[in-house]
């Protein structure tokens, strides 16, 4: 099983992409593993969706938190869908949960927030980055919607990084399958 | 390359399956390829094609922005899948076409736009034209070649058979056979147009190697 993109490395993935200069220090804390960032001011923060849009916000690219009030709840659902699903499960049912459940989302959707790029999107993707590259072509082919989307995000300028590319094929071995 | 008739159900299938696996036309951004393919197309495809619908919905988001978008719009035959060509007819552009605004303030643009959509038709027509004929019965044939004796040249024989060259015959893969003494045989496909290419005149074209070829037998004769 690939290692799992967690905490202070995702984070500063994110603090790359959002074109950050750097330097924040990242800990982490408790069992689960919490990030934590230490601030000049203040008693700093905990958390993982807390940090990132403190991240947006400092980088002033707030429209990564969804432009209307409706994409701003969409995108904080999946943040949070993020940190307590995605995150909180590992075992192989909660995988194929999580992916049906996305398969389902973005059926008619271009991006999980519908048609912007979203921070729910760049967080997703460096959370399901190890589940995608477990996948076998015929799951790939099932969860059909979610490997479309994974491909766009990972060809995003800028998030992918190190991360590997994972392969979707295109030639489709069953029709029909949605 | 094409959608066939993208104004027809089927055309809309063909861009349904099209984008099934794919965010949009071209690449990973929209681009010019999305707006000509989403002007093209009538209105919002039904329900159940959702692929084509949820991109048809992301391209309309961009509607603003659509000439700042990245990219040269290229006729519709030269997106899509590589095995289907663009029907979209001329006809249908005409809802283009019957606009002329009598009373045009800016003659210029119009007549950019008239000159655009001309090599965008002219175009579509070539597309059409270098179309084939839809169904061409074809069959796939396998030949043993037989040489006259183990000192034959094996590879020149081959070099021999794969020289034929006739309209609507394409060479396949080869192997040579063991028959016994040291003799091999050689076992060559090869794709036929049953209109144009017959296997009396095949054997006749090899049979004429005599230096080489002692005798030539069809193995399997399949249609496509």
């Amino acid at each position: 099983m690939a290692a799992a993109v967690r905490g202070a490395e995702e984070l500063e993935l994110l603090e790359r992409l959002l074109g950050l200069p750097g330097g924040n220090k990242y800990g982490v804390q408790g069992e689960r593993k919490v990030p934590v960032l230490q601030t000049n001011n203040g008693p700093g923060l905990r958390g993982l969706m807390t940090i990132a849009a403190h991240l947006v916000r400092q980088a002033r690219k707030d429209q990564l938190l969804g432009s209307t009030a409706e994409e701003k709840a969409v995108v904080q659902q999946w943040l949070e869908y993020r940190v307590t699903r995605v995150n909180g499960g590992s075992s192989k049912e909660d995988t194929r949960t999580i992916l049906k459940d996305l398969n389902m989302h973005l059926e008619d959707k271009v991006y999980l927030a519908g048609n912007i790029f979203t921070l729910a999107d760049i967080l997703m993707y460096y959370g399901l980055h190890h589940i995608m590259v477990d996948l076998t072509v015929q799951e790939k082919e099932k969860y059909l919607n979610v490997s479309r989307w994974f491909n766009h995000i990972q060809h995003y300028p800028g998030v992918r990084q190190h991360l590997s590319d994972v392969v979707f094929v295109k030639n489709r071995l069953y029709t029909n399958a949605h | 390359m094409g959608f066939g008739d993208l104004k027809s159900a089927a055309g809309l299938r063909v861009l349904n399956d099209f984008l099934a696996d794919k965010s949009y036309i071209e690449g990973y951004v929209p681009s010019q390829a999305d707006i000509a393919v989403f002007e093209a197309i009538a209105g919002p495809p039904p329900a159940e094609l959702f692929h084509a619908l949820r991109w048809y919905n992301h391209i309309k988001s961009y509607e603003k922005q659509k000439a700042s978008l990245p990219g040269v719009k290229k006729a519709l035959g030269k997106y899509g899948p590589a095995d289907v060509e663009d029907t979209t007819g001329a006809a249908t552009d005409s809802k283009d076409d019957d606009d002329i605004d009598l009373f045009g303030s800016d003659d210029e643009e119009e007549s950019e736009e008239a000159k655009k959509l001309r090599e965008e038709r002219l175009a579509q027509y070539e597309s059409k034209k270098s179309k084939k004929p839809a169904v061409v019965a074809k069959s796939s044939i396998l030949l043993d070649v037989k040489p006259w004796d183990d000192e034959t040249d094996m590879a020149k024989l081959e070099e021999c058979v794969r020289s034929i060259q006739a309209d609507g015959l394409v060479w396949g893969s080869s192997k040579l056979v063991p028959v016994g003494y040291g003799i091999k045989k050689l076992q060559i496909q090869c794709v036929v147009e049953d209109d144009k290419v017959g296997t009396d005149m095949l054997e006749e074209r090899i049979t004429a190697f005599e230096d080489y070829v002692q005798s030539m037998d069809v193995a399997a004769f399949n249609k496509i």
